[in-house]
């Protein structure tokens, strides 16, 4: 079933309204884990400390500040950044459309479902042309005092709210200073042969989240008092430059 | 790496402190394919774009660190002191060492074995989480140029498990502007159904449908990014501006730094595998 309804509002193009409530899509369940004291076995919180008195500071004597330079701060108050909150609004206004597959998955960050509210006249005819365009929306909206840029897409099913993230939030590929290193049309060639070889389709339920029934069961075992053994983490030996056109060739040979 | 940020717990909205963060790694270890094995790091792709305040005492101006605090013995706790436990009931818990946790899968707590590779537009967008980039270190350079320029060429990304702090992650690696990016995905069993919110009955009006249609045409565009800013970011940004001109800035006492031996970096180091790869948000 899909999360509860978080949000009511309208997608708003053109002249056109459509009501529709927005819920979540994804659930994650991991195990939790809680930081102890190794002598008492108390559980810690966490605490601000005074950097100059070393000592615990209670929230009311905790406030913001804006660093100008080192060790210089605007202090900012809290409701001074309450008037920053951009106005409430009920609507997903639709500034353009885009093909689909236009967005790097790097801008993509959650998805929402969107399910239609009070008449269904403009919602199914909405995911009718979004499909048969493959197109899909670039929107903003205010939810929850904050403001929203999203992707208005469908599956052919229903219409969801992919959000995206700000342009500027977006780590640039040239800021990693990455060098440029000349490679052989062969090993191009064979690395190229090596992936086709490799391609399978997504298949997203091969692949299961064992690590939360390990995680289980070495809690099962520690709980009735086993041994654990330690296993020591292996790290695979880099391939020499010298040894990837080798590498490589001994690889197509294997799947091949 | 300044730990009272005070986004984590408050949700507040922060500015973004430039590149120097981006080459910090958050792991490092070996990506692999076939009998191809690459020496890698992991760093940031995204930097919330959230103004950085730091949280201060109102009494002295002075900064706040975020220490881990016995309650009982009313004391900061040093992290050589700190162990991870699970409550199976109120107040009893099984202790896990760190090494305990990466015995679970320890060919994947260092290494990200791509298993198969895909069709980047096979993947629904729902299953994106979050991106990362991975970056060479020595020796691996030319490996690395290779992945990234042969993933380009066929568009295919790989596809592997790791296991970092303690979570396993599915993750697709694709090839980036001459980086290789890697995408932490969900797993399909998180991802939840929608059939209990699709509109039931109701066919597609045609005539509807064709006036949405020329609305949408008459909208197209190529996709921008940078033609959207955050209208919140912007305000902040000028209230600072104007708060800046009217006051004199406080400031805070001298201190000497925290001695190396290491509190600062080890509690980090434990947040972030607490939190680690929560990572986002």
């Amino acid at each position: 079933m899909a999360g509860g309804t978080i949000w009511k509002g309208y997608i708003h193009f053109g002249d056109t309204n459509v009501p529709v409530k927005l819920h979540t899509a994804i659930k994650e369940e991991r195990i939790q884990f809680h930081l102890l004291h190794s002598r008492d076995h108390v559980k810690l919180r966490q605490q601000m400390i005074c950097a100059y008195e070393k000592k615990a500071v209670p929230d009311e004597e905790q406030v913001k500040g804006f660093e100008v330079e080192d060790g210089k701060y605007i202090i900012v108050n809290p409701e001074e950044l309450g008037q920053t909150a951009p106005e409430s609004s009920r609507l997903i206004d639709v500034h353009e459309f885009i093909k689909t597959e236009q967005i790097d998955p790097i801008f993509l960050d959650r998805v929402y479902y969107l399910e239609p509210d009070i008449h269904l006249k403009g919602y199914n005819a909405l995911v009718g042309a979004l499909m048969e365009m493959d197109v899909e929306g670039i929107c903003t909206w205010t939810m929850k005092k904050r403001s929203y840029l999203g992707a208005l897409q469908t599956n052919g099913k229903i219409l969801r709210l992919n959000t995206l993230r700000y342009a500027d939030e977006v780590i640039s590929v040239k800021s990693l200073g990455l060098q440029k290193i000349p490679l052989s049309e062969k090993e191009l060639k064979i690395g190229s042969d090596l992936i086709n070889q490799l391609t399978g389709f997504f298949q997203p339920q091969k692949f299961e989240n064992e690590h939360q029934k390990k995680l289980h069961t070495l809690i099962g075992k520690k709980a009735r008092g086993e041994k654990i053994a330690v296993l020591l983490p292996r790290r695979l030996k880099p391939t020499a430059p010298d040894k990837l056109l080798q590498a490589l060739k001994a690889s197509l040979k294997k799947v091949a | 790496m300044g730990n009272s940020r005070s986004d984590i717990d408050t949700g507040e909205v922060l500015f973004k402190q430039g590149n120097k963060m981006a080459v910090q790694g958050i792991w490092s270890g070996t990506i692999s394919f076939s009998l191809v094995a690459i020496p890698v790091q992991l760093v940031k792709a995204v930097e919330p774009g959230r103004v950085s305040f730091r949280m201060l005492h109102s009494k002295d101006y002075s900064p706040l660190a975020r220490r881990m605090f016995c309650p009982e013995e009313d004391a900061i706790v040093h992290p050589d002191e700190i162990i991870r436990g699970y409550e199976i009931r109120p107040g009893k818990y099984i202790l896990i060492t760190n090494e305990e946790l990466e015995s679970v899968s320890p060919q994947r707590s260092r290494t990200i074995e791509i298993v198969e590779f895909i069709n980047m537009n096979e993947v629904d967008s729902i299953y994106y989480d979050h991106p990362y980039y991975l970056v060479p270190t020595k020796g691996g350079e030319k490996a690395y140029r290779l992945l990234v320029e042969v993933m380009r060429r066929t568009n295919k990304a790989g596809l592997a498990k790791f296991v970092l702090g303690e979570r396993e992650y599915l993750v697709a690696v694709k090839s980036m502007g001459g980086a290789l990016a890697l995408m932490t995905l969900h797993y399909s069993e998180e991802i939840l159904p929608d059939e209990d919110i699709s509109p039931r009955g109701g066919e597609i009006e045609a005539e509807e449908k064709s006036r949405i249609k020329k609305i949408i045409k008459k909208m197209m565009a190529d996709f921008s990014p940078e033609k959207y800013a955050d209208e919140r970011r912007k305000k902040i940004m000028d209230l600072l501006k104007k708060k800046a001109k009217e006051k004199v800035p406080v400031e805070a006492p001298q201190v000497e730094e925290e001695e190396g031996e290491g509190p600062a970096d080890l509690i980090a180091a434990l947040k972030e595998s607490m939190r680690k790869v929560k990572m986002k948000r």
